[in-house]
């Protein structure tokens, strides 16, 4: 056991997989934040099935869905440059890895938090869109109102869970050559020649890090439910 | 004061209005009775356009809009003549008492702030819930909750007060609390369309009682005309069902 693991290399590790820290922080980030604002426009075409669209969307939606992120980042990887070379004659296939992998988990971030920001809104009963209406609301000032707030607080489970998830999911970025904390953790696999260490490190990075991220959303759902109380339906 | 004229509407197959026509003069209390499914509620979704009826005429306060067809602005310009009390209260979740009863004035009526927010807590002084100003319906028993939402409908000063089965969600006990509200409501001469099946209630504040049933209004007149001396078979089953003689009241 002491050959195959040792407390000190694995304290040794923990600085080096930090510095790779904000690659992974980078891609949680952007993968969030437009997911969030794209996302919206994807559940606001499902809700209102504007045609055409809403087409298009639920088959993006089932692609994303339904395929491995393994296989996202692949496509993208590899196909967008061809794209783009086909397309507008672009050669981007020196842009940064990094590009391409956050892209790839920005377009699957889409899909997923376009679907629950859809259940949401889907959440909060017709009774309170018809109350906005019956004091004189317009429809738009009853979904800022109104529908908006509480389907904040209804996504508000399903979204940390995403969040986690996603954080996690960036792990693979590892593959496409990122030196994300796994990647870095190989790297320093590879080097010392002693694979598991490193390893170790990472899965208590990732573990305090997800419960941080689930406590502190924990801390904002409680929040919501003092201040109005638990949503009955 | 408000006028419906030739009001049809079906859910699919279904046909739950038929053909209705209702006149109400400025003031009256009108109260709506009828079996479960005569289209009681429908009728009152549709002047508020909650429902879009299939046919129909609606003149309200002057201004003659048609049912069916409605522009997004003649449907607005009929909200903002009217307010809505649910059977199950309606209160946005997400807004205290205040907020509830202030967001109509500000967002809808463009009321000033400091104006609205004065309106709303007379309005809330006025139905006795001085006290649960802060509170989010959450926190509020059934009765109040139905107050606020009485209280939101009143600060809006509308032409009309449609009401729902306002009592129909709360216990025997509520129900008192909540029917005194409402007839305190009736006495500011406000007009109303009030679907109920407080029997008592209709008779006490009703001016003109309309009894409704498969989609038709079968007989109406005054409270007097109907409890005591109606035309219809139909209205006196139904009637004497609900108070049987010995129970008179």
């Amino acid at each position: 056991m002491g050959e195959f693991f040792s407390l000190e290399r694995t304290i040794d590790a923990f600085p080096k997989l930090l510095q790779s820290l904000n690659v992974t922080f980078e891609i949680v980030i952007v993968a969030t934040c437009l997911g969030l604002i794209f996302g919206f426009g994807l559940a606001m075409i499902r809700l209102f099935r504007l045609p055409v669209l809403y087409q298009i969307a639920s088959v993006y939606i089932s692609f994303m869905r339904g395929t491995p992120i393994i296989i996202q980042l692949y496509v993208v990887y590899y196909g967008l440059p061809m794209l783009s070379m086909n397309l507008f004659g672009l050669n981007i296939n020196s842009w940064d890895k990094l590009f391409f992998i956050i892209t790839a988990f920005v377009l699957n971030e889409i899909a997923f938090i376009g679907e629950i920001i859809r259940g949401a809104i889907l959440a909060v009963p017709v009774s309170q869109t018809e109350a906005g209406y019956s004091v004189g609301l317009t429809g738009l000032q009853t979904f800022v109102h109104i529908i908006l707030p509480q389907a904040v607080r209804a996504g508000l489970p399903n979204f940390t869970v995403d969040l986690v998830s996603l954080f996690q999911g960036t792990s693979l970025a590892f593959l496409l050559g990122a030196v994300d904390i796994i990647g870095r953790a190989r790297m320093i696999g590879t080097n010392t020649a002693h694979i598991f260490d490193p390893y170790v490190a990472a899965a208590v990075i990732f573990i305090i890090i997800s419960v941080l991220l689930e406590f502190a959303f924990g801390k904002i759902q409680k929040k919501g439910d003092v201040v109005y109380g638990r949503i009955h339906s | 004061m408000l006028e419906l004229e030739h009001v049809k509407k079906s859910f699919g197959k279904l046909e739950v209005l038929k053909d209705v026509s209702l006149s109400v003069n400025k003031g009256d209390v009108v109260v709506i009775l009828g079996p479960s499914g005569s289209g009681k509620t429908t009728l009152l979704r549709c002047i508020n356009f909650l429902e879009r009826a299939d046919e129909g005429k609606m003149t309200l306060a002057d201004q003659s809009v048609n049912l069916h067809s409605a522009t997004r602005s003649e449907v607005h310009a009929a909200r903002i003549k009217t307010a809505f009390v649910f059977q199950n209260y309606g209160l946005f979740r997400n807004k205290t008492a205040l907020g509830n009863v202030l967001l109509g004035l500000v967002s809808a009526r463009k009321i000033p702030k400091a104006k609205a927010i004065k309106q709303a807590k007379d309005t809330l002084d006025w139905v006795q819930l001085q006290d649960k100003y802060d509170c989010y319906p959450s926190q509020l028993s059934g009765g109040q909750q139905q107050r606020v939402s009485i209280a939101r409908a009143v600060a809006l000063n509308p032409d009309v007060i449609l009401f729902d089965e306002p009592t129909s969600a709360l216990d025997p006990e509520l129900v008192c609390e909540t029917l005194e509200v409402i007839k305190q409501v009736a006495d500011t001469g406000i007009t109303m369309v009030v679907v109920t099946h407080e029997l008592q209630f209709a008779k006490d504040v009703a001016d003109h009682v309309v009894f409704m049933e498969d989609g038709y209004v079968v007989e109406e007149g005054t409270a007097n005309e109907i409890f005591s001396n109606p035309k219809e078979e139909r209205t006196k089953k139904f009637l004497s069902r609900i108070l049987p003689p010995e129970y008179s009241i």
